[in-house]
């Protein structure tokens, strides 16, 4: 990062502080029953996600990394506290309701992948524009477009069985942006693949980040990863370090 | 690429499981749909009856006769425009003991008169007048026995006993102008046989008596004329339309007829324990999948749609192979076999097209509702237990 | 070395819902087979305790049924006195001229009239047959228009229950004044009234349709045949009672096992169907588990046996809950039409050892051929696959 965009961004803040917050997770408490013994996942956790911002969130197993990520993305509720994102209070939603605005603002990214097989790679990028009204040929047309990003055009008509791992993601992450979402969330998206295919994946959802100023929050493990996003927050025991 | 084309296409993902499933459904329509065409078989009878026909009988039972004087009053009686009388002989050709055909003793004159849906061309029927023991015998019948006109034929009968055989000659045969009408009857002279009755109790009596009406709509309340005419004389009678006739017999198949039905039943239980194991199988593979379909926003009433659409592809493919195997296999192979070979008992086994399109209608169904279950349970699977269980 | 059944039985019982839904199919499948041959198998049963050894029937040669034989009265004597024939004493008459005729009488439940059998016996008719006897009422007085009925009868049929009646000619109403047992046989399904009443209702004065003969013993038939069917000038025939009832449940007991066999074989295909869909899930569910046990040193052989002991051990289950379905028939009781006889009779479903062992048998057989492909497949499952993931 140069310092004139250091200024730049420390200038804009300064400007609308609130209105750029994207995500807004207040006093967060997440608790599990599992075999009759009460775990406490988050514990009054608060956090700010800034607009176009890539965070990653790293931490040990069961410190809670992906529960907070489950949460932001409308995947899981809370047993205490608010979430708001792009000023709408998530925590409060109905199960459809929820899930049309998981449909309107998320776009998934899996740690494996979790395209549908019996559908070729554009079909599987279509599949989110099933939920909205925008015509057949028009959401083609879009597919091809997310696809054109990602660097699979010559990939529309293969089946996921046909494509290498690295592809795959990519596939996935065309599909978490077909319909542009105002958030990206990302579970361990370099889990299942090799160094090479980590690179590619990790420089796509930068690309996209610093080009298409979409907001990103990726949750990882692999250092290499947590070094390509612009903040990097740590979790221990349901809190933030 | 739609919702449903997707559906489809999960169907196909497992090609054995659902060739099988398809195939289950298959047989168990075609199962159903050969079961209605007994069923259909046994009350096309009823279903095709004469409507200005009535039949007159012994009141209290279907075996004892009426004096023969009886037609003659019948034939005096308003609105009767034509009667005839039959006796059941209970003939069998005691070189094909096995052979079951009915056999009637019927007036020469007026029984193909009375009768006209049993056609028979000018000159056979003239032969047939003219000759005491000749005969008229139903197409399918003479083909199976081998009979041609001027064969003579020896029958024994299990009412009307006498010393040796009854003798006759075959005069021709009759065709059908209706699919219901028995082609396997043997008629010949009601005069012969009561020339040759030695018994004296059995002598000038009929079994039964029929006539036309001149108004079908009023068949009911002129059978309950004729049956005054006799309430005073020593035998009493019951008329009735054809069609009640021909159904009162149903009630002792309707044990039978009952049997089949709760068989229809248990088919369609069959297929839907077949569709319901398929789908929740599939479903439970593929409960990652649901669980992505509900992280990008597809909603409990997607889920539903969608694997209920699976089944409902699985019991329509099915329900049509159903439907198209059970044309051959039943009319082709079954009921012309039936026809030709046990006519008297089914003269008329043809698949009812409105069964055919039923039963198709309930694979379909029972594909939607099969998935109930499973749908319900998929769909209420919150999205990240569902990402959860990855294989 | 085998793979111990346990195994199995726990796989199965893990997969509740498939294993439930394929042998409840098979179920269905040998409830209906089991049914149909216990009822075929209880048609056989009442016609023949309806037979006694030593019990000759004389009737009209070529009769098909006592319903179309005619006996003249005239002939009655020679024949109750033709050589094997026993002698008569005032507990054991020997001899039971008799008229059978039906009447067409509403069936309760179905719309329709149906034959019932109507049977008019002498007076000591009864005491012929020491196994008969009144449960409800009394038997009808001679001269009076009464009657009694089979114990199977009650219920069923309009008019055909103690202290009701029913039109056996005009203007004249025959009550029903007893109920009669005959130990399950077809007369169970009879209406017994007087000779003379039925004769004289139906004119049928001067005729019976058969003479029952108790013989001197069982062996005595043949002397007693020759004796009858000799006399040309009679026209009749003699047949052992016991044979004579054999006769009459063919074509009813062949028919029902006929219909119920037809069913079964296109249903089973349907469960096989089902079977081998739930066994290919199994294989293909366990990949790994098959992989591990050929890993560990089990033999193609002993993993092709052990699925196929598990979908033979379901289709068992299955066939099991279906026998206990078909039990539970034994309680009812079904009103059908005997073809033979031409007479509606109410026939019980006969549980023989023999049909049970059929009905397991044939869900074992589902089972094994349901099996038989899905077993192949696992048994050539590769070892490596142990190692593979998920």
């Amino acid at each position: 990062m140069t310092a004139a965009e250091t200024k730049a961004e420390t200038k804009a803040e300064s400007k609308a502080e609130a209105a750029e917050v994207l995500i807004s997770v207040r006093g967060v408490v997440k608790t599990y029953e599992r075999g009759g013994e009460t775990l406490r996942v988050l514990d009054g956790l608060d956090l700010d996600v800034k607009k176009g911002a890539f965070e990653a969130l790293m931490g040990p197993s069961g410190s809670g990394k992906s529960t907070l990520l489950n949460l932001i993305a409308g995947l899981d509720r809370p047993t205490a506290g608010t979430i708001t994102v792009g000023g709408k209070r998530i925590d409060e939603l109905g199960e459809s309701a929820l899930a049309k605005w998981r449909g309107d603002t998320i776009g998934f990214v899996f740690q494996s992948f979790n395209l549908l097989p019996v559908l070729t790679a554009l079909e599987n990028v279509t599949l989110p524009l099933l939920l909205t009204r925008v015509a057949a040929k028009e959401r083609e047309a879009r597919a091809t477009t997310a696809l054109r990003i990602v660097g699979l055009e010559d990939r529309l008509h293969h089946y996921p069985r046909q494509l290498s791992g690295g592809q795959e993601q990519r596939v996935a992450i065309a599909r978490a942006i077909v319909n542009d979402p105002a958030l990206i969330v990302a579970d361990e998206p370099t889990g299942d693949l090799d160094r090479k295919s980590a690179e590619d994946v990790l420089s796509l959802l930068e690309r996209l980040n610093k080009q298409l100023g979409k907001t990103i929050v990726m949750v990882t493990h692999d250092p290499a990863a947590a070094e390509r996003a612009s903040i990097v927050r740590r979790l221990d025991k349901g809190q933030l370090q | 690429m739609t919702l449903l084309g997707l559906a489809a296409r999960n169907v196909l993902r497992n090609k054995v499981r659902a060739t099988l499933t398809v195939l289950g459904v298959a047989i168990s329509v075609l199962t159903f749909v050969l079961l209605r065409t007994v069923v259909g078989a046994w009350t096309a009878a009823a279903d095709f009856a004469v409507k200005d026909r009535v039949v007159t009988r012994h009141k209290v039972t279907f075996v004892m006769t009426l004096p023969r004087r009886y037609v003659d009053d019948v034939r005096n009686a308003p609105h009767i425009r034509a009667a005839t009388w039959a006796n059941w002989f209970g003939g069998k050709d005691p070189k094909h003991e096995s052979e079951f055909f009915a056999t009637l003793a019927g007036d020469s004159k007026t029984f193909f008169t009375v009768y006209d849906d049993m056609k028979v061309d000018k000159e056979t029927l003239e032969r047939f007048q003219q000759d005491p023991q000749g005969a008229i015998v139903g197409d399918v019948l003479a083909k199976k026995m081998g009979w041609k006109a001027g064969d003579k034929v020896l029958l024994a009968s299990s009412i009307y006993a006498k010393e040796g055989d009854w003798e006759f000659r075959i005069a021709g045969t009759y065709t059908a102008t209706q699919k219901s009408v028995d082609r396997s009857t043997f008629v010949f002279h009601w005069t012969y046989l009561n020339d040759g009755v030695s018994i004296p109790g059995l002598k000038d009596q009929v079994g039964w008596i029929v006539s036309r009406v001149d108004d079908p709509s009023q068949a009911a309340t002129i059978g309950v004329t004729l049956d005054k005419l006799f309430d005073d004389k020593e035998v009493q009678t019951l008329s009735q339309d054809e069609r009640s006739f021909n159904s009162s017999f149903l009630a002792s198949v309707s044990a039978i007829l009952t049997a089949f039905d709760i068989i229809s039943v248990v088919i369609l239980a069959i297929m839907a324990l077949l569709l319901g194991n398929t789908i929740a199988m599939g479903v439970r593979e593929r409960t990652t999948e649901y669980g992505v379909l509900k992280a990008i926003g597809f909603r409990n009433g997607h889920i539903v749609l969608f694997i209920v659409g699976e089944s409902t592809f699985v019991g329509l493919l099915g329900g049509l192979v159903g439907v198209l195997a059970s044309y051959p296999i039943v009319e082709r192979g079954l009921g012309r076999f039936l026809e030709e070979n046990m006519g008297a008992f089914f003269p008329f086994f043809r698949i009812n097209p409105l069964a055919a399109l039923f039963a198709f209608v309930l694979a379909l169904m029972l594909g939607a509702t099969a998935a109930a279950i499973p749908a319900l349970t998929a769909s209420r699977l919150r999205p990240i237990e569902a990402l959860r269980r990855v294989a | 070395m085998m793979i111990p059944l346990r195994y199995n039985l726990r796989s199965l019982a893990v997969r509740k819902t498939t294993t439930f839904a394929t042998a409840f199919g098979i179920a269905l499948v040998v409830f209906v087979l089991a049914s149909a041959l216990m009822l075929s198998a209880g048609v056989r049963k009442t016609m023949r305790t309806s037979g006694h050894p030593d019990v000759a029937i004389v009737m009209r040669k070529g009769s098909d049924n006592e319903l179309s034989s005619t006996v003249e009265s005239a002939s009655i004597n020679v024949i109750a006195a033709a050589p094997g024939a026993k002698a008569s004493t005032p507990d054991l008459p020997s001899s039971s001229p008799e008229l059978v005729i039906v009447a067409a009488i509403e069936k309760l439940g179905a719309s329709g009239v149906t034959n019932v059998q109507l049977r008019g016996v002498p007076e000591h008719g009864m005491r012929f047959r020491p196994e008969m006897r009144i449960i409800a009422g009394r038997a009808p007085a001679p001269g009076q228009d009464e009657v009694m009925i089979g114990a199977r009868l009650r219920g069923r049929f309009r008019g055909l229950d103690l202290g009701q009646s029913f039109e056996i000619r005009k203007n004249r109403q025959a009550r029903v004044v007893g109920v009669f047992e005959a130990g399950g046989t077809s007369h169970d399904s009879e209406v017994w009234m007087d000779l003379d009443l039925l004769r004289t209702s139906f004119s049928r004065q001067g005729y019976v349709s058969s003479v029952r003969v108790r013989l001197s013993s069982p062996a005595a038939f043949d002397a007693f045949r020759a004796a009858i069917e000799g006399e040309k000038r009679f026209g009749f025939m003699a047949l052992r009672e016991a044979e004579f009832y054999e006769k009459q449940s063919e074509g009813t007991s062949i028919f029902i096992s006929a219909i119920g066999s037809i069913v079964s074989v296109f249903f089973a295909i349907g469960a096989m169907i089902g079977a081998m869909i739930t066994m290919y899930g199994a294989v293909a569910n366990r990949q790994r588990e098959i992989g591990t046990l050929r890993a560990i040193g089990f033999s193609r052989r002993a993993i092709l046996l052990s699925f196929l002991l598990e979908s033979t051990s379901l289709a068992l289950i299955g066939g099991a809950v279906g026998v206990a379905g078909a039990m539970a028939m034994g309680f009812v009781k079904i009103s059908m039409m005997n073809f033979q006889s031409w007479s509606e009779m109410v026939f019980t479903f006969d549980p023989t050892p023999q049909v049970i062992l059929t009905a397991f048998t044939f869900a074992a057989s589902m089972g094994l051929l349901g099996g038989f492909l899905p077993a192949i497949r696992a048994a050539r499952t590769s070892p490596v696959e142990a190692m593979r993931g998920g």
